[in-house]
């Protein structure tokens, strides 16, 4: 992993550049999007997960005519959150088994860039994850979910960074722990119930086009939870990957 | 020597004898003072456990975060016993909480359980609490169990608040603060003081005990050292 820059200029010079944090995290970013486009050990299962569930699913959508949009919004997110926490495990845990953790932690940068990196990832993650279970709900249920894009995308991105942090943090924790790879969604769920249930909510009410003070409370404690989120893991993560 | 067993066995003993007054008081309170429910009967009197416990298992989270926050600020062990010794009488009031709760439930709503907002924060607050026992129970290391005991506690306290307010939002069937005649408020505030002041107690004992078994485990590996 490159942290020194050889520029042209720099090399004539004799000195190398040092790269900035961005330039680090993006580094940091880069090497799991290549090592998962390569080894494709993650996303494939996540989302195999998340078409199966939305699948078993649907044969429920229809139990509540009445109250089918909440039930099918209540279903893409448990599908989410679920389908998101094998993501997380996994590319935890196969990092400490490969060493590359501990590679990771003498990487010459503070533990909150590592932590934003790893946060980073895991919401490309989950945003390629509800690229393919929105619209696959909204084709197994009839329950228009794409008709507010821009309110389905901002529930979205908002629940994803909600989901993620919390992932972050605590997958970081449960994969240093043995025998805790399946530990990640039992500490992650409880924590992480005001996210599902307030994406859930907001999406039912986008869904009704119902954007009146309800959205937009579901959407401000959505903004709440992931700034909350966000900074415990800035703040903790040093503690986490200690050794 | 007797003399340093009677100054130590005398120490708990004034405590233990005002803490048993204490309770033997609320006990009368309860059974012998406050009156009878009409609609409920006798089961009503379950409130003066459950409103107890359920505070305690909140305090206890308190607790947990602060002792948790010390010790991740000073790396100080004792802190991290204080943390478990709240996690764990945490975890048993949380339980008491659901079981008392569900026994009520049951009598006056028909039903052992329900998506009650009020219910769904206890049922958090208890998987937190189960959470941070399983995290602490898989990790021999104790600074690396400490720290992972630590994150979790203050993962729960910022979390809390939020499960309480998303729950709140939808319709619940959990009285907020039930009518009752200020004979049982008086009984109800006793009972609450009473038990926190005997979960203080039983806090501060397994503090005590954690401390001692630490020692021994590290007096059993110097000889084992020694030994070897």
């Amino acid at each position: 992993m490159p942290h020194v820059r050889n520029t042209a200029g720099a090399a004539r010079k004799g000195r190398l550049k040092e790269d900035s944090v961005v330039e680090k995290l993006w580094w940091i970013v880069h090497k799991d999007l290549v090592s998962e486009c390569r080894a494709r050990r993650v996303w494939p299962a996540m989302l195999l997960l998340g078409a199966v569930v939305a699948l078993i699913l649907s044969m429920e959508m229809n139990a509540v005519p009445g109250e089918k949009p909440r039930l099918v919004s209540g279903f893409l997110w448990l599908a989410t959150f679920f389908a998101g926490m094998l993501a997380l495990d996994r590319s935890f845990v196969s990092e400490r088994e490969e060493g590359c953790w501990e590679s990771l932690r003498t990487y010459p940068v503070p533990p909150s860039t590592v932590y934003f990196a790893k946060l980073a990832v895991n919401v490309v993650a989950l945003a390629a994850l509800q690229a393919v279970l929105v619209p696959l709900f909204a084709a197994l249920s009839d329950v228009p979910l794409l008709a507010h894009p821009a309110a389905m995308l901002s529930v979205s991105l908002l629940g994803n960074l909600g989901i993620s942090s919390l992932g972050t943090l605590l997958g970081a924790l449960a994969a240093g722990i043995r025998h805790g790879a399946n530990l990640t969604a039992l500490l992650v769920l409880p924590a992480a119930i005001p996210v599902v249930l307030a994406a859930t909510e907001a999406t039912s009410l986008a869904v009704a086009g119902d954007f009146g003070s309800a959205w937009w409370r579901w959407i401000q404690l959505l903004g709440i939870a992931a700034g909350l989120f966000v900074t415990a893991g800035w703040v903790l993560f040093d503690f986490v990957i200690e050794e | 020597m007797k003399l340093a067993v009677k100054r130590r066995y005398a120490g708990p003993m004034g405590r233990d004898v005002l803490l048993g007054g204490l309770t033997a008081t609320a006990v009368f309170g309860v059974f012998g003072f406050a009156p009878t429910e009409e609609s409920m009967g006798e089961v009503q009197k379950i409130v003066y456990i459950h409103v107890p416990v359920a505070w305690f298992s909140l305090l206890a989270l308190g607790v947990m975060a602060g002792a948790g926050l010390a010790y991740l600020a000073r790396r100080d062990l004792r802190w991290d016993a204080w943390a478990e010794a709240a996690g764990e009488t945490g975890w048993l009031c949380s339980t008491l909480t659901l079981l008392t709760g569900s026994l009520w439930a049951h009598e006056a709503w028909g039903t052992w359980w329900t998506w009650d907002p009020r219910l769904t924060s206890m049922f958090v607050l208890w998987m937190i609490y189960s959470g941070c026992l399983i995290v602490r129970g898989s990790l021999e290391d104790r600074h690396r169990r400490a720290r992972a005991g630590s994150v979790l506690a203050v993962v729960g306290v910022v979390d809390l608040p939020l499960v309480v307010m998303a729950t709140r939002w939808f319709r619940g069937i959990h009285p907020a603060s039930p009518e009752m005649e200020p004979a049982m408020h008086v009984v109800l505030l006793l009972t609450v003081a009473t038990f926190t002041a005997l979960m203080f107690t039983v806090l501060a004992r397994r503090y005590r005990q954690i401390g001692l078994e630490r020692r021994l485990a590290e007096l059993e590996d110097r000889l084992v050292a020694e030994s070897g």
